[in-house]
């Protein structure tokens, strides 16, 4: 069997996996704990490192577009362009990569495990599909929480570049005039973009997640392979989904 | 970790982002998430000079709205303003495109109009005037020049040349003298003096009148036109403290005024001088405006300081030439 | 463990026989199943014997519907065991080998997920049946602990348990006594036994332990390299006549083996 063959199965198997999960959203009311504990790991838990993570690239952002923008005399668009990159861009991008990193590698990791200790078989046995108890939860709680971690990547990056700029000799550029040149460049729909993005991440990164790890084949050590490539899928599949959000966004 | 507590989490971090996006969408293009029932007006332009969504709306620096939608319609362009509410607009208030800096970011700028008056109401079209470009300050200081050199060549026209329903001062002064035999030797020869002066381009308004590189240097560089209202004041003045004399009696021309023969027609002229001088006081013509505009002064003063720079810089080394401009440019 | 605690919870009355019609199962080029077929009857204690490696487990798991045959056919009572829906019409129960407990849930909720997710009666009569299914199988001071809490027995008690709770009307176990003590196999010989005896479920055990086996099976059926190589009554195999089958349950212990010549050898 070729590479093509294969990855097309891949595609299959996980639209396979979305359409059998979302056959069971009847059902989620009544798996309100599991989805209550999904959210809670997917964002409550993820929020110090959005945060901090987030505060900095916008910091970095600032002090780097500072620098630059000096020379054309531009230093009043700073708060602009940290706002619209932050916004439009870095702001879900990063978040996305934080959650493949931090969460889908723990739920590729619990997955693969489940299934090489052949716990997804016992479900099965027990009909309870692995579906509606394991992959529907969370694809929910990414649902509703991955606009509240990228709305506050986007505000926490927008502070920081804030900070940076007011503080940072070079550049002194006071806050006021910072959030003025953010918003006078800004639309709504840059926001509501950059969350329609970290929405597409999240939910694909999930659900690709779940595919590799319920898809794990033979012992432990095929736990740490799974992880890496459920990694490696996701931040690829960011990247290139990116692209074509931003384009599919950009036309509408 | 209970559930209850988990759930409480989950909740509260779900209650905080729904906050941080309400007050990101806010904060953002003037809030129109949950709008305040203000009121819309349409103001139409020729050119909207980039004005967009969202820009702001200002009544004298202060943001009163922002602009909805713009729309073209038929040979003109509307923009759709939402006001605040609260906000009063008189109906004579005028709105423009302003610029806030000199790379883009346009406001509308709203006058204050007449306060009291009545009030623009939901819908209304709220006047507007074309927006001063630096091109078209620019060309306008050049009709200023032209018309300038006109109102100049009146005076002059009144005071020495061509002949009016009224004839001129000069010749009838001249009759007058015929007429009057040597008693006015004394006076014409005083008065001579004065057109001799005006004519020989002594004084500055003589050398304002007749001197044409003067005119070619004025219409060149507008930077002289300062120097030209300067000296026209003073020219009035001088104007207003011989007419002042005459009417005293003092010096031999105040006597003229008691020979009844010339009396008319001396106080026709003297009538004319005036008309001239209060349509300049009043700010009539573009000579009065200038005088008194202080707004189109400073309208010009940043070009006009360019300019002066460039005199500056060209004075020493001669006459204003094409050649020169290049040469200092190039060095 | 005595049996004066043991009463089986009220099953589901109903039970069924298995039919395994000439299934072939290949994993890439290796064929694991070579042509089985086998006919468990409903109520019976079935044992299927075998080497390691001999493809028993591979064959639990197509009766079970975790494997679907290359080609052939599984049936349980008039479904297809490979048909998804099937578990719908079937209580079927598998006890695993490791005991496959839900490391992220308590004892207690391992056993309690099955009524709940079904939602087959209300907290207090899940919390009922649960704690009947832990008291059959002495677990019921495990019953808040987690799984990696428990040694290896305990493990597959819970599963047993687990299994019990779900009512079955089929019952598959995946050797239940491996890695056990002489006294814990034993015990759990006399549960599978006692449970037939007061559910009639039809039961079908995996497994290499002879004793095992012979104790409690209606049947055995000897599976050699993916093939049948032998079905019958336990009495039948006291004496077999098949060399493989008589070395496999009675492996001769020959220390004087030349294959071990080159050990010794290297010893020296």
């Amino acid at each position: 069997m070729n590479y093509l063959t294969i990855i097309i199965g891949h595609i299959g198997g996980t639209l396979l996996l979305l359409v059998r999960s979302l056959k069971f959203l009847p059902t989620l009311p009544r798996q309100f704990a599991r989805f209550m504990e999904q959210c809670y790991l997917i964002g409550y838990t993820s929020l110090p490192i959005v945060t901090i993570l987030s505060f900095f690239i916008g910091s970095v952002l600032a002090l780097q577009s500072g620098y630059s923008m000096e020379n054309f005399g531009a230093k009043q668009f700073i708060g602009t362009l940290v706002g619209l990159t932050m916004a439009r861009e870095l702001g879900p991008v990063m978040v996305a990569i934080l959650i493949a990193g931090r969460v889908g590698s723990a739920i590729t990791a619990e997955l693969a495990s489940m299934k090489v200790y052949q716990e997804i078989d016992a479900l099965t046995t027990m009909n309870i599909p692995p579906e509606r108890m394991l992959v529907l939860p969370r694809l929910a709680a990414i649902v509703v929480m991955m606009p509240v971690l990228a709305i506050i990547a986007n505000l926490c990056g927008w502070y920081g570049g804030a900070l940076v700029c007011q503080y940072t000799h070079s550049i002194s550029v006071d806050s006021e005039a910072y959030f003025t040149a953010l918003k006078a460049y800004m639309k709504r729909s840059d926001v509501t973009d950059g969350l329609i993005k970290a929405e597409v991440f999240g939910f694909v990164i999930i659900l690709v997640c779940c595919y590799i790890g319920l898809n794990t084949r033979g012992g432990p050590r095929e736990i740490g392979a799974s992880v890496t490539k459920a990694v490696v899928t996701s931040l690829i599949l960011i990247l290139v989904l990116d692209y074509f959000v931003t384009k599919a966004l950009l036309m509408s | 970790m209970n559930n209850t507590s988990q759930s409480i989490r989950v909740g509260l971090f779900f209650l905080l982002g729904l906050a941080l996006a309400w007050i990101t969408f806010e904060s953002l293009n003037g809030g129109r998430l949950f709008k305040k029932p203000g009121y819309t007006l349409v103001a139409g332009f020729a050119n909207l000079k980039g004005l967009k969504t969202g820009d702001e709306v200002r009544m004298a620096g202060v943001k009163v709205g922002a602009v909805g939608i713009t729309r073209l319609a038929g040979h003109r362009v509307e923009a759709v303003i939402d006001v605040e509410p609260g906000v009063q607009i008189p109906t004579d208030a005028v709105a423009s495109v302003e610029q806030s800096s000199l790379l883009g970011s346009n406001y509308l700028g709203v006058t204050f109009g007449t306060p009291g008056g009545p009030l623009l109401k939901d819908g209304d079209e709220i006047k507007t005037k074309p927006t001063v470009d630096m091109s078209e300050v620019i060309s306008q200081l050049g009709n200023l020049g032209s018309k300038l050199e006109q109102v100049v060549g009146d005076i002059g026209k009144s005071m020495g040349g061509g002949g009016g329903e009224n004839g001129n001062i000069f010749q009838r002064l001249d009759k007058l003298v015929t007429d009057n035999g040597p008693k006015l030797t004394a006076t014409i020869s005083n008065l001579e003096d004065i057109t001799a002066k005006i004519k020989n381009g002594d004084g500055t308004f003589g050398k304002l009148v007749n001197d044409p590189k003067l005119h070619d240097e004025l219409l060149a560089s507008v930077g002289e036109i300062k120097l030209a209202a300067a000296d026209a004041r003073t020219f009035m003045s001088d104007t207003k403290g011989i007419v002042a004399d005459v009417k005293s009696g003092k010096g031999a021309l105040g006597v003229l005024l008691y020979d009844q023969s010339t009396a008319d027609n001396l106080k026709m002229s003297v009538a004319n001088v005036r008309s001239v001088s209060d349509k300049i006081a009043k700010g009539e013509g573009t000579l009065g405006r200038l005088l008194a505009d202080d707004g189109l002064y400073k309208d010009a003063q940043a070009t006009l300081k360019k300019a002066d720079r460039a005199l500056d810089g060209l004075g020493e080394q001669g006459p204003i030439t094409a050649v020169g401009v290049v040469a200092n440019a190039l060095f | 463990m005595s049996n004066s605690t043991f009463t089986a919870s009220p099953f589901l009355g109903k039970t069924f026989g298995v039919t395994v019609a000439n299934v072939t199962k290949k994993f890439g080029r290796t064929t694991v199943l070579k042509d089985v077929s086998l006919e468990v009857k409903p109520g019976e204690i079935f044992c299927i014997m075998g080497p390691s490696g001999s493809g028993k487990t591979v064959l639990l798991k197509h009766i079970a519907g975790l494997e679907i045959p290359t080609s052939g056919e599984v049936r349980i009572g008039d479904f297809d065991a490979a048909d998804p829906e099937t578990r719908n019409k079937v209580h079927l129960a598998l006890v695993f080998q490791a005991g496959a407990l839900f490391n992220s849930l308590s004892v207690y909720d391992n056993l309690a997920l099955y009524p709940r997710e079904h939602r087959e009666c209300n907290e207090a009569g899940i919390r009922e049946r649960v704690m009947h299914a832990l008291s059959i199988l002495s677990l019921e001071k495990a019953a808040n602990k987690f799984p990696s809490d428990l040694s290896g027995g305990m493990k597959k008690r819970v599963a047993i348990a687990r299994a019990l709770v779900m009512e079955p009307q089929l019952l598959l176990y995946d050797e239940p006594t491996s890695e056990l003590d002489p006294v814990m196999s034993a015990t759990l010989t006399e549960i599978i036994a006692t449970l037939r005896e007061q559910t009639a479920v039809t039961s079908i055990v995996v497994t290499h332990d002879r004793d095992l086996a012979f104790a409690i099976a209606d049947r055995v059926a000897f599976v050699m390299d993916g093939k049948i190589r032998g079905v019958g009554r336990p009495a039948d195999f006291k004496n077999p006549t098949d060399p493989v089958i008589a070395n496999f349950l009675n492996p001769v212990i020959d220390l004087k083996n030349p294959r071990f010549k080159q050990l010794e050898n290297s010893h020296e």
